[in-house]
């Protein structure tokens, strides 16, 4: 009897500890988020365009929308939208009592000017693809108009955007920190770019910026008055780690939170006080096949390439399980995926030998493939600097050998090789996408896109490309983009590789994390930094 | 001796400046590679963008009126904007990590010629002793040692290990700014970029100080009856460090250049990480400021190591 009472007592005495620890947060402390490239010092929204700078960015600010986990927009300073039937007008209704960190109330106004900005005709930065549909904006930005129809103040807490055709992936491209107006207005917009703002910039999100240190630090300070809630941390610090020390900073509790190398992965699993978490991440990594010229024109010729590379190998091995075999570009972390009559090209040497056959590629005297006198030989270009990329040339060369394909390395340093690609002065070359958050692949995939490099020119593609920017609704979306997943895949313009995957390391003091996390990590993004807290 | 300064300037310094700087504009403009490769991470960038960056760069001018414009800033003591998303002032890039690369510097410089001269003469005076065989064996080590083996086993011994030195950085947010503080941030990275100075200055050291123990006027000094010490220290040494003098002017540059492999280790924020970015991303003005930089602060250096000849050595004057 008393035994069980002691075993009921420990139980509660248990329970009360998990709820305190779990579910009780607690005030206070410094989080340090680590990062192994500086920030440029670009704070500004409408301009940065490193992803280092978007660490301070995200938490400086607030957008009209958030995307969560499942890369679904929701509401911030935005608290609804409504999308007209025609799905070309959205109408964001936002909160009252918003205050930018110098305590001026943020309006549809600030709205308008962060989005005009991108629009105007001395815009420096990169944002402008992402809103010329917009009414009146190429007039604007051709300087032929003097305003944007397509973006209509209503009140002060309302404010309009208009399309000139459907744009399905317009939505999510409202997560862009808004502006304080009253403090840029004034400002040329071609001169904005070196303004002292961007320096110290002022928004109207859950952290205040306090110091920038080149190359060191950015420290951070709880935003008391958040509209949404004061962030539990007191401080928050992004600090600079050199990647091969990556494990010590974290062995002497220097960082609290890092994306490692998949390398170091077993140092640091070591390690009691680190909780490490795999989650799967917006990129795919891929080798390039140039369809103009004859010899890859043949899809036959692209299928055998990749069913006689072993990929299976090369994700175990080399990437040490790090990586998901891709057969299509979208990564599985996309709502967007598909697997159904996706073909996974299994490594197979016999059907690859089989399929050149077929396309009229013939073993000659010293064994390499030949078709009208012309011998199976190309050379592959392999950017410099990632050591896993290196051997998976290596591998990929020596599979191709097997084959009676003679494969010429060509290592080069990174930026040199994109001079090549530019000027499509290449036979086969790998790199990698890092995507964005709407799986609209226009941009790298219709014809007339800049980044289309393979020369893929399909008229099928480019009408689904077309068909899915039109389609709001998310599960027509879905068919249409798994359609032309199917398309992709059997063409292979480009040999898909693997998906990225990324490894969050996390002091296990910090609570109140995402346990489960999608593309954007345990923290999703830096989102969570406004919720968790630090244990003791 | 101002004359000879000011004439070495005017007729020397100027023109050597004009040919490299235009040589090395030269070069990065024709080397392949642009400054806007980084427009490729946007997918969804609309194409006339990337012509709109380079004439806002001034990269759709021709060579000669790129760096003519470059150099009427430059002698406007202006070195122009960083070609990055952020277009700073490349002065206040440089300025911002100058202190680190510094302090980094100087204490590996005095740690090399504070450890390797003594060193170098111990060894020298005891030669084939098991002090100097000992020595010469370290020396041998030290040169031969790549940096970033050196720095990553002091981290792995100190940091990890021991758990007694910070893995890197030049200080941690929020830490109070202490001397100690400072130096236990410093202690590591000043070792490893030193450890190659003081192996070559005491090699130097001791093969300098050997050979001038063999020129007559020693063996004068000692047949007229000086006691060792004063033999070595005020007759032989003296002579024996001009060429170390030379070495110095020599070993200034490598010293920056070391860092650059040392400054990535430790996360150290000087000037080292800046180069390498700015050449991985053809960052014109970035790369022209910190290397025009490093010319003259050789230069000065040479005029600096020429002049102290004249108050080391009286049979050397300039007129």
């Amino acid at each position: 009897m008393k035994k069980r009472l002691v075993i009921v007592l420990l139980l509660v005495l248990s329970l009360s500890v998990l709820v305190s620890a779990q579910e009780v947060p607690v005030q206070g402390g410094t989080f340090r988020y680590g990062t192994t490239i500086n920030p440029r010092g670009m704070f500004n929204p409408v301009l940065y365009t490193e992803s280092y700078d978007a660490y301070i960015i995200d938490v400086v600010y607030d957008g009209l929308i958030e995307v969560d986990a499942n890369l679904q927009p929701q509401p911030k300073v935005a608290k609804s939208w409504e999308i007209s039937e025609d799905g070309m007008e959205i109408t964001f209704y936002l909160h009252e009592g918003i205050k930018f960190h110098d305590g001026v109330e943020l309006t549809a106004k600030d709205v308008a000017y962060t989005y005009m900005t991108i629009l105007h005709p001395e815009y420096t930065g990169v944002r402008y693809g992402n809103f010329n549909m917009l009414e009146g904006a190429q007039e604007y930005k051709e300087g032929t108009a003097d305003t944007v129809p397509g973006i209509e103040v209503i009140d002060d807490y309302t404010i309009r955007f208009k399309t000139i055709r459907p744009h399905a992936p317009l939505l999510v491209s409202f997560g862009y920190g808004i502006l304080p107006s009253h403090l840029l207005a004034d400002i040329p917009v071609g001169e904005l770019e070196t303004a002292d703002f961007n320096l110290n910039p002022i928004g109207s999100g859950p952290f205040k910026f306090v110091e920038f240190l080149t190359d060191q630090h950015v420290t951070l300070e709880a935003n008391e008055d958040y509209f949404f809630g004061r962030p539990n941390i007191d401080t928050l610090v992004f600090q600079k780690v050199s990647q091969d020390t990556i494990p010590i900073f974290l062995q002497q509790n220097r960082i609290d939170f890092i994306e490692i190398a998949p390398d170091q992965f077993l140092q640091v699993s070591e390690m009691d006080h680190i909780d490490l978490y795999v989650y799967e991440a917006l990129s795919y990594s891929y080798i390039a096949f140039n369809m103009r010229q004859a010899r890859f024109d043949d899809a036959r010729v692209r299928q055998a390439i990749t069913h006689g590379f072993d990929r299976e190998l090369y994700v175990d091995l080399i990437r040490e399980g790090f990586g998901i075999v891709a057969n299509a570009p979208m990564p599985q972390a996309s709502w967007a995926y598909t697997d159904e009559g996706i073909n996974p090209y299994p490594y197979d040497p016999e059907l690859a030998a089989q399929l050149l056959a077929e396309a009229g590629w013939k073993p000659g005297a010293d064994g390499i493939l030949e078709k009208d006198g012309e011998k199976l030989e190309f050379e592959f270009l392999v950017p410099e600097g990632s050591r896993l990329t290196e051997q998976m040339a290596l591998l990929f060369q020596q599979n191709m050998e097997d084959l009676g394909i003679k494969v010429n390395l060509m290592f080069m340093e990174f930026s040199a090789a994109v001079d090549r690609v530019d000027a499509r002065e290449f036979d086969t070359f790998t790199m990698s996408w890092s995507l964005a958050v709407d799986p609209d692949p226009y941009g790298i995939w219709h014809s007339t896109s800049l980044w289309n490099d393979p020369g893929f020119f399909n008229d099928e593609s480019d009408r689904l490309i077309e068909q899915g920017r039109l389609e709001t609704d998310i599960e027509k979306r879905k068919e249409i983009y798994a359609e032309w997943q199917r398309l992709i895949n059997y063409e292979l313009p480009t040999m898909f590789l693997n998906y990225g995957v990324s490894i969050g390391a996390i002091n296990e003091r910090v609570k109140g994390i995402d346990a489960d996390p999608g593309p954007y990590g345990p923290l999703v993004g830096r989102q969570l930094l406004t919720t968790i807290w630090l244990e003791d | 001796m101002w004359r000879y300064i000011v004439r070495r300037i005017l007729l020397q310094g100027i023109p050597v400046l004009l040919g490299f700087t235009f040589l090395l504009y030269l070069i990065i403009t024709i080397a392949p590679g642009s400054p806007v490769t980084h427009l490729r991470g946007v997918p969804e960038l609309d194409t006339s963008v990337i012509a709109q960056r380079e004439a806002q760069l001034g990269l759709d001018q021709p060579f000669i009126v790129q760096y003519v414009k470059w150099l009427g800033r430059v002698v406007r003591l202006d070195l122009g904007l960083s070609f990055d998303s952020a277009r700073r002032p490349v002065v206040t890039l440089i300025g911002e990590r100058m202190p680190a690369t510094i302090i980094l510097s100087l204490s590996s410089i005095i740690l090399g010629w504070g450890i390797g001269i003594p060193v170098g003469i111990l060894s020298a005076r005891y030669q084939y002793s098991i002090f100097d065989y000992v020595i010469t064996f370290f020396a041998f080590v030290g040169i031969s040692i790549p940096s970033f083996f050196f720095g990553l086993t002091l981290l792995y011994v100190f940091a990890l290990k021991l758990n007694v030195l910070p893995a890197g950085g030049f200080f941690m947010a929020g830490e109070a700014h202490t001397f100690i503080g400072y130096v236990r941030y410093l202690l590591l990275p000043a070792l490893t970029l030193g450890l190659g100075s003081i192996a070559s200055v005491a090699r130097y050291m001791r093969a300098s100080l050997l050979e001038v123990l063999n020129e007559d006027y020693l063996r004068t000094a000692r047949a007229k009856g000086l006691r060792e010490k004063i033999v070595i220290y005020k007759h032989a040494l003296r002579n024996a460090l001009l060429p170390i003098l030379t070495l110095m002017g020599f070993m200034l540059p490598s010293i920056f250049s070391g860092a650059v492999i040392v400054e990535n280790i430790f996360t150290w924020p000087g000037l080292g990480s800046l180069a390498i970015q700015a050449v991985n991303e053809r960052n014109y003005p970035v790369i022209m400021g910190i290397n025009l930089m490093f010319a003259v602060l050789i230069f000065l250096g040479s005029i600096i190591a020429d002049v102290s000849y004249a108050f080391a050595d009286p049979r050397i004057r300039y007129e």
